[in-house]
């Protein structure tokens, strides 16, 4: 069913927006693992796309289409390659679904609340300033820590509902929305 | 033989009963007849339903969470019909079961981006069990981009109409300035082209017999004291001096 749903869906590069986003998100989920960038790498091999991404470079090249990135690279990326890293951060997000779950639930005390947020949020960071342009005022917004908020929530409220194999679709169209 | 699906996630858990549809050939683990569903959530009371409720179920939280990821949080289900949800504030969202009985309000829960999300999880994980085959098949999700005039709903009002009124603002400003600007004069009557070429061109203003004065005013011509009455159609007026004479020989008299 998966497949056919894949096939009624339009195919087609993502946006820079989409791109940006779908950068960001994978970013998301490097905070919330250590191991994020060769939990990547691993996924991809075990998803098949061995072939479009053989190692961590090849990879990284994939995400510099980020316009926010520092080193930014130009042209836009196939559906086939889109698709493959929307799905490995599908399989991301389901893996850490627990800890976004977390990071969601009201059920906790607000101080323990406070204290995922405010880790993830200071790990979030460090990988913003390592890798982004700083200059661009959404990256600093992202590291605005109260402006940046609803931002960081957004992304993670994205994570955990396109969590999974049923998540992947709603995940793309998401991504492939017209840009406002 | 009854079958028995089980789909659950930390805070709620899905269970479907039904039988195997096997005049269209079902193997013995599938479920092609619906005959009851129960959701327990923790915490809360038990939901059940028939096969409508559960696709009304879908049908309303899948697109719901569609827009969500999205950034537009927007009502879905209409109250007519059996399930709706909609935001109720920032990372909190209302789902309302009604009831077909009558007498019986609706039912409503509230629900974070937590339960939700698991709520999606376990309906994701029922639409795409391979062993479920219904006669009619549940509603696809939304897997087309949204439109421009969608997500503007995310946007603030104020946000929305700041350029409309901004617009409107700057002709209105443009419309008064342009108002306090004051007319040029009108350009001066010009004779029709029978005129003299002599007229002098600095007369001021309009003239209603611009072609009679210079004629008049010429000293040099002594007789151009040309009767009046050339030019006045009035005889009747009196005057103090004798009117223009006719042609009065000043020199000597002619000789025959």
């Amino acid at each position: 069913m998966s497949q056919a749903l894949s096939q009624s869906t339009p195919s087609r590069p993502l946006s820079r927006r989409g791109m940006e986003r779908l950068d960001l998100m994978l970013l998301c989920t490097e905070a919330l693992d250590f191991n994020g960038g060769e939990a990547m790498v691993w996924m991809s091999q075990q998803l098949g796309y061995g072939e479009l991404f053989p190692n961590r470079v090849e990879l990284w090249k994939r995400r510099c289409h980020n316009p926010l990135r520092r080193a930014c690279r130009r042209g836009s990326l196939d559906s086939r390659e889109t698709d493959a890293l929307i799905r490995i951060l599908c399989t991301m997000a389901d893996r850490l679904y627990p800890m976004l779950r977390g990071l969601l639930s009201t059920a906790e005390p607000p101080e323990v609340m406070e204290e995922r947020w405010q880790l993830f949020q200071s790990r979030l960071s460090d990988l913003l300033r390592e890798r982004m342009n700083p200059r661009r005022s959404s990256v600093q917004t992202l590291l605005d820590p109260v402006s940046g908020h609803l931002q960081r929530l957004a992304l993670v409220q994205a994570l955990a509902l396109g969590a999974g194999s049923g998540g992947f679709e709603r995940l793309r169209a998401c991504l492939m929305d017209v840009v406002a | 033989m009854k079958q028995t699906l089980v789909y659950g996630q930390q805070s709620c858990r899905l269970k479907l009963e039904g039988f195997p549809d096997v005049s269209a050939g079902h193997s013995a683990d599938a479920l092609g007849i619906i005959t009851s569903w129960t959701l327990d959530w923790a915490g809360r009371p038990q939901l059940e339903g028939r096969l409508d409720h559960l696709v009304a179920l879908i049908n309303g939280v899948l697109p719901y969470a569609r827009y969500l990821m999205s950034g537009v949080a927007r009502p879905f289900g209409a109250p007519s019909e059996p399930v709706g949800i909609a935001p109720a504030g920032v990372g909190q969202h209302l789902l309302v079961l009604r009831s077909g009985q009558p007498g019986v309000g609706p039912l409503e829960v509230q629900l974070d981006d937590a339960e939700l999300a698991d709520l999606v999880r376990v309906l994701d994980s029922l639409r795409l069990d391979p062993r479920l085959h219904l006669q009619s098949p549940l509603s696809q999700p939304l897997v087309q981009p949204l439109r421009r005039w969608e997500l503007r709903q995310a946007e603030p009002l104020a946000q929305r109409l700041a350029a409309p009124l901004g617009g409107l603002a700057a002709l209105a400003l443009t419309a008064g300035l342009s108002s306090l600007i004051p007319l040029p004069a009108p350009a001066p009557y010009r004779a029709s082209s029978t005129a003299p070429t002599t007229a002098p061109e600095t007369s001021a203003g309009p003239s209603p017999a611009p072609a009679a004065i210079p004629a008049a005013l010429d000293p040099g011509n002594s007789g151009s004291l040309t009767p009046k009455a050339a030019t006045l159609p009035n005889p009747a007026k009196p005057t103090t001096q004798p009117a223009i004479s006719p042609a009065r020989p000043s020199g000597p008299p002619a000789r025959p």
